[in-house]
């Protein structure tokens, strides 16, 4: 039977649909006998859903202007048949 | 929202193969939080907006190869992991991670011998998460918390959640396991459900 700290263990990989049909099965069974796990559940879900809605990975309007000067230098030296570069998206 | 991201995307990249300026401008504030999300996975802060900078310089040239197989962002994070895995390469170092615990040990502490809860989630989040973020100070303590996190937690949680890429790319991207990646995801977001719990039930960050 699975306890709550292994519940918690895995609660990510629930909330991802990442565990074996047994497994899930397992939590599923747990979840409707505790309502602490449950609520760890939901929250842990909202949590993450907090991370989707939320500019996660703001940065320095100094870096984007830094960034953009060095690129608009580097085009205006842009040469007529640019030579091979590795990065492709193959 | 945009309705049509993948007409927009392939308009953009048109117009960077073009070398038009106002495009580049775009997708600089598009992608480049991401790009560093990747690159400080692998080197420190300084160093990571350095090998942006250059991946950015090289996408002018390299955009003109780019055929659509993956998505722009993708190409791009990808770029900027291959730029950073070769200069480990070239210095020695190797990013060590810990792997062996899934719970954070502040959570794993509510826990009984027993395996049941000692201390249970104290609060239940019903609002939802727009309604949350509407609250400044929390989203002003998300960041926080984001900014404080293991590189490579933040790194993962940033590339899976709020860059939306599938655990395939962020593996490839990042060179970890699947099952690492779901250890790392795991412990970033324990992290963040322990701040906004405290966050709730106190105010404070």
């Amino acid at each position: 039977m699975l306890m709550c700290r292994e519940l918690a263990g895995i609660a990510s990989d629930y909330i991802d649909g990442e565990l074996s049909t047994g497994r899930r099965l397992s939590v599923q069974m747990h979840l409707m006998m505790c309502r602490h796990c449950r609520s760890f559940i939901g929250n842990l879900r909202a949590s993450t859903e907090l991370l989707r809605g939320h500019s996660s990975a703001r940065v320095e309007q100094s870096v984007i202007d830094r960034i953009n000067h060095c690129v608009t230098e580097a085009l205006s030296h842009r040469p007529e048949a640019p030579d091979a570069d590795p990065d492709s998206d193959r | 929202m945009n309705a049509h991201p993948d007409l927009d995307e392939s308009r953009l990249v048109e117009a960077l193969k073009r070398g038009e300026q106002a495009a580049f401008t775009e997708a600089v504030s598009t992608y480049t939080a991401g790009m560093l999300a990747v690159a400080r996975y692998y080197v420190d802060p300084a160093n990571a907006e350095e090998i942006v900078q250059d991946c950015w310089v090289t996408v002018i040239d390299a955009i003109r190869r780019f055929e659509g197989r993956s998505g722009l962002k993708t190409w791009l994070h990808r770029i900027v992991a291959n730029r950073c895995k070769n200069q480990l390469r070239t210095s020695h170092r190797e990013i060590t991670t810990d792997f062996s615990e899934r719970l954070e040990p502040e959570l794993d502490s509510r826990f009984k011998a027993s395996g049941r809860w000692a201390t249970p989630p104290k609060l239940r989040f019903d609002e939802s998460a727009d309604a949350l973020l509407e609250n400044g100070a929390l989203s002003d303590c998300l960041d926080k918390h984001l900014g404080h996190l293991p590189e490579n937690q933040r790194s993962a949680l940033i590339l899976y959640e709020a860059h939306q890429h599938k655990s395939d790319d962020v593996c490839n991207i990042l060179d970890v396991s699947a099952s690492n990646l779901r250890v790392m995801l795991h412990r970033a977001r324990q992290k963040i459900f322990l701040m906004v719990e405290t966050f709730q039930e106190t105010g404070e960050c």
